[in-house]
């Protein structure tokens, strides 16, 4: 799913009560994984929220909300966005920033994240892949694509390096997009990088 | 019955005979998934009668030994009352976050008090699905 689309997704527990809404993604683990996010309270004139929501206190991240056990699992924002920081992650946004392959190629910027959350409890929520603003270097100028990561890389507030070979499986929707992801990732590690 | 056909029921005193309130609100637990107490308008006596003091939930009529049954309402009664615990009308989440739809209908047990099911125009779902009722879902596993 698109980062975009979770922002102000209401966060509810599991006695029904919306607590609050997302504000912000915090990226962990290079960028590479959700560390929590950012809360905004509810309502037309609700400002940011003093708590965040760690990804470990998550129960689930669903199509129309983000459900957790109860408003106990909040916590201050701080403690989300040091944790995050501490686990190799900017915190900070990627949107805007441009891609670079590792050999040198501006492939376009950064206009969405694409995250994906593994089956099951407790798995992570890793960031796959970003919609990108192609550059002519993709061959379909000012589009946007979807443009596979691997499991870690290296990310500035100014560029995203990314392998050469993630140019040859950009997709254009998300319904074949997890199988792009997978065939890429496969091959880098075929590849012995 | 239906919460839909519930509502509007008069609560009759066995002793005098005469209509003793009007059920306006069913008041659910959701943990035991079970009708604990009605809310009662147009009663001198209270608002809530509890439904271990129901003597029988008919098709037409609720029957109560005496007017004095309906009292209160005490704190785990109020604790469960109101708009925010209400089921008709409030949308459906799963608990991975997923929504399912709006409250038609709930179908209860008139016996027992005891769920049966929650009604979506998608179809229903069984009661013991039940997780929580909040301002903003219903949530069901």
């Amino acid at each position: 799913m698109r980062t975009s689309e979770i922002e102000k997704r209401p966060v509810v527990t599991m006695a029904g009560e919306d607590v609050a809404q997302i504000k912000d993604v915090v990226y962990s683990s290079g960028g590479g994984a959700v560390g929590g996010f950012t809360l905004a309270g509810r309502g037309l004139f609700a400002g940011p929220l003093k708590q965040g929501l760690a990804w470990a206190s998550v129960y689930a991240l669903g199509a129309d909300a983000v459900m957790i056990s109860d408003p106990d699992v909040l916590e201050p924002t701080q403690s989300v966005l040091d944790a995050s920081a501490s686990a190799g992650g900017s915190g900070g946004n990627v949107l805007g920033a441009r891609v670079l392959t590792d050999e040198g190629t501006d492939l376009g910027s950064v206009v969405d994240v694409i995250l994906e959350v593994a089956e099951g409890r407790g798995e992570q929520c890793d960031v796959v892949g970003y919609e990108v603003e192609a550059s002519e270097s993709l061959g379909t100028h000012g589009t946007k694509v979807l443009l596979p990561l691997p499991d870690t890389l290296a990310v500035s507030g100014e560029h995203l390096i990314v392998p050469a070979s993630a140019k040859d499986f950009v997709g254009h929707d998300l319904a074949g997009f997890g199988a792009a992801v997978v065939a890429f990732r496969a091959q880098l590690e075929g590849t012995g990088r | 019955m239906r919460f839909s056909e519930a509502l509007g029921h008069k609560v009759v005193s066995l002793a005098s005979a005469e209509t003793v309130g009007i059920l306006a609100e069913l008041v659910v637990d959701p943990q035991s998934r079970r009708v604990v107490a009605l809310g009662i308008n147009k009663s001198p006596s209270g608002t809530a009668l509890r439904w271990d003091d129901i003597e029988s939930f008919g098709p037409d009529a609720v029957t109560v030994s005496d007017a004095d049954k309906i009292a209160g309402p005490d704190r785990d009664v109020d604790r469960l009352s109101g708009k925010d615990h209400h089921f008709l009308g409030k949308r459906v989440l799963l608990t991975v976050g997923d929504e399912l739809g709006e409250v038609e209908d709930v179908e209860f047990n008139a016996d027992t008090g005891g769920l049966v099911a929650i009604m979506l125009k998608s179809g229903d779902v069984e009661a013991h699905r039940l997780v929580g009722v909040g301002s903003y879902a219903v949530v069901v596993d």
